[in-house]
């Protein structure tokens, strides 16, 4: 008896973390040219998304310094294309960081970006970029990221003003013409606060509009969010997203938290990663799940191997199959790779996976990710030999 | 009267110690890393780059405790480039590669396990070690001494401390 049940127990534990054993991943294709001396590619835009799907097409956005300083690039190919065209440059300026992009119907895409401290959205559609439009006021801008929900476009980014922070959110839509139209834009919060606020990350679903970000009003970071259920013409009270954890000494103000990510995905379900520095050996992945302007208790993500390293550059991505993704870099196996996870049928996440193309010698990391409807993982990362070499960004399809 | 300038002495010390919590001790010249950089080059002097975090509890324990301490900043100041980076901040820096990215990125590809963490560099910026959490005032002034009189060229920093 007791044999049958360790049999049946061995049984179940085989099928219970297979939501990614099945998972086959293309060979990987390259979105930019052969690592060259001195160029570095970067995904460290607000809320890590980086890449997106519509219709047919695959697009991809990020930050090279290819032309002598750093400026914005779009590639795209269709699903069938061997190869992504050549790159797009989106930015002009002296300076570009930080981009988003997120999904349009009929192929299209909408793009944000940081360009000498102000903050522009463009489209891109058919074979071209609608002309930029400036969305922040006079104030420093920064720390964009954009979401988008039945063709209603949203962007968050933060302004300083003097001493004191804001996060800002514009409502847009699209002319005839492809251009973008402002039609509103509001604070999250009621007023200004004296301390930084940081990397803010934006998600739609059925039920309205998500979005958290890094705040340090409590002496240390924590993570907020709010949530408006009305086109974002007003937001509920920021609450906290990260539960606290302190060593309860005469100078600690709480863990740190950093670079949150939020996706929606269901009809109307919600998922954050975050990096969360609640146990002693550098950050881990936690996440939470929520819905109808709340989330449910933080979970750890990252699995026991490696538990006491670094983990680092969360990005997550649902669809309306109720499926969802969290993918990261840690270096539990030497050197950097790329690690996901996901929630399974119970709604349980699974055990965490590398997929073989992004793993290995030298470092992989910054991945971000788009679930498409049909559950397939469109995945981009950084390669490069080691920290300090240049860089590369590789694409991959798992399904 | 006594009721408003109390609102206002609250809102003011509230408003320091958050800036405060952010910053590097204070009375020192920490310079952002790529500023420390040029600057070590132009005075051939060693680097000491602090891996601090916002409200972390060991890093305002070392700020109070140690960083305070009159000698050893007089001691720093003189023998090193002081640099900072807060591991969590979106500040841009550029990396001595010519890479441009951001404080929370240069300590992510670091590998820095938690704050404070100390590295060591020599005039020529090769990076000598490294030291993470509390250290005390004399470890402090040992570190220094190590660094700045050269006996890392000779000696390693182990061997030197039990010397001492």
């Amino acid at each position: 008896m007791k044999y049958t049940a360790l049999l049946v127990a061995a049984w179940v534990s085989m099928l219970s973390p297979g939501v990614f054993a099945d998972w086959q991943f293309s060979q990987p294709i390259a979105v930019t040219r052969k690592a060259v001396n001195g160029i570095y590619h970067h995904l460290e835009g607000a809320g890590r998304i980086h890449i997106a799907t519509s219709g047919n097409r695959i697009a991809v956005l990020w930050e090279d310094d290819s032309s002598g300083d750093p400026q914005i690039y779009l590639a795209l190919k269709t699903r069938d294309d061997p190869d992504f065209n050549p790159a797009i440059k989106v930015s002009s300026g002296d300076e570009a960081y930080e981009p988003a992009i997120a999904s349009l119907t009929d192929g299209r895409f909408v793009l944000v970006w940081e360009q000498d401290g102000s903050i522009y959205a463009s489209t891109f559609s058919e074979q071209s970029l609608s002309k930029p439009l400036k969305l922040s006021a006079k104030s420093l801008a920064s720390h964009s990221s954009v979401a988008t929900y039945n063709d209603q476009i949203y962007v968050v980014w933060r302004e300083q003003q003097d001493e004191t922070w804001s996060l800002q959110i514009a409502r847009l839509t699209t002319t005839q013409k492809q251009e973008i139209e402002l039609l509103s834009i509001r604070p999250v919060e009621a007023q200004p606060v004296n301390t930084p606020v940081l990397f803010p990350s934006l998600a739609t679903n059925g039920k309205g509009l998500y979005v958290a970000w890094e705040d340090r009003t409590a002496g240390h970071t924590r993570l907020k969010f709010s949530f408006s259920a009305n086109q974002a013409k007003s937001f509920i009270e920021p609450q906290y997203l990260n539960e606290f954890y302190s060593n309860r000494t005469e100078y600690d103000r709480g863990n740190g938290v950093t670079r949150v990510s939020i996706a929606g995905f269901g009809e109307d379900e919600i998922v954050a990663a975050w990096m969360d520095k609640r146990r002693s050996g550098g950050y881990g992945i936690f996440a939470s799940i929520g819905s109808d302007g709340a989330f449910g208790p933080n979970e750890k993500i990252h699995g026991p191997k490696g538990d006491k390293l670094p983990h680092s550059n969360p990005a997550t991505s649902g669809n309306v199959n109720d499926e969802t993704v969290v993918v990261w870099d840690d270096y539990r196996n030497g050197d950097s790779d790329i690690w996901l996870t996901s929630l399974d049928e119970d709604g349980e996440w699974g055990e965490n996976f590398s997929p073989a193309i992004a793993a290995g010698p030298g470092e992989q990391s910054h991945a971000s990710v788009a679930l498409d409807e049909t559950g397939g993982l469109h995945l981009i990362w950084i390669e490069r030999d080691n920290p300090l070499e240049p860089t590369r960004l590789w694409y991959s399809y798992g399904k | 009267m006594i009721k408003i300038y109390s609102l206002l002495f609250l809102c003011l010390a509230n408003f320091m110690s958050q800036h405060a919590l952010a910053a590097p001790p204070e009375q020192y010249n920490f310079l952002p890393y790529h500023k420390a950089l040029k600057q070590a080059s132009e005075d051939h002097k060693p680097i000491f780059l602090y891996f601090g975090r916002y409200g972390c509890n060991t890093c305002l324990k070392m700020h109070k405790e140690v960083f305070s301490n009159p000698m050893l900043r007089q001691t720093m100041s003189a023998r090193f480039v002081l640099a900072y980076v807060d591991t969590e901040s979106g500040n841009r820096i550029r990396l001595d590669n010519g890479e441009r990215t951001t404080e929370m990125q240069f300590a992510s590809r670091s590998r820095i396990l938690g704050t404070p963490t100390f590295i060591y560099f020599s005039e020529e910026q090769k990076p000598l070690f490294k030291k993470s959490g509390f250290q005390t005032i004399a470890q402090m002034h040992q570190y220094s001494d190590f660094v700045s009189q050269g006996h890392y060229k000779t000696t390693a920093l182990k061997q030197y401390l039990s010397s001492e």
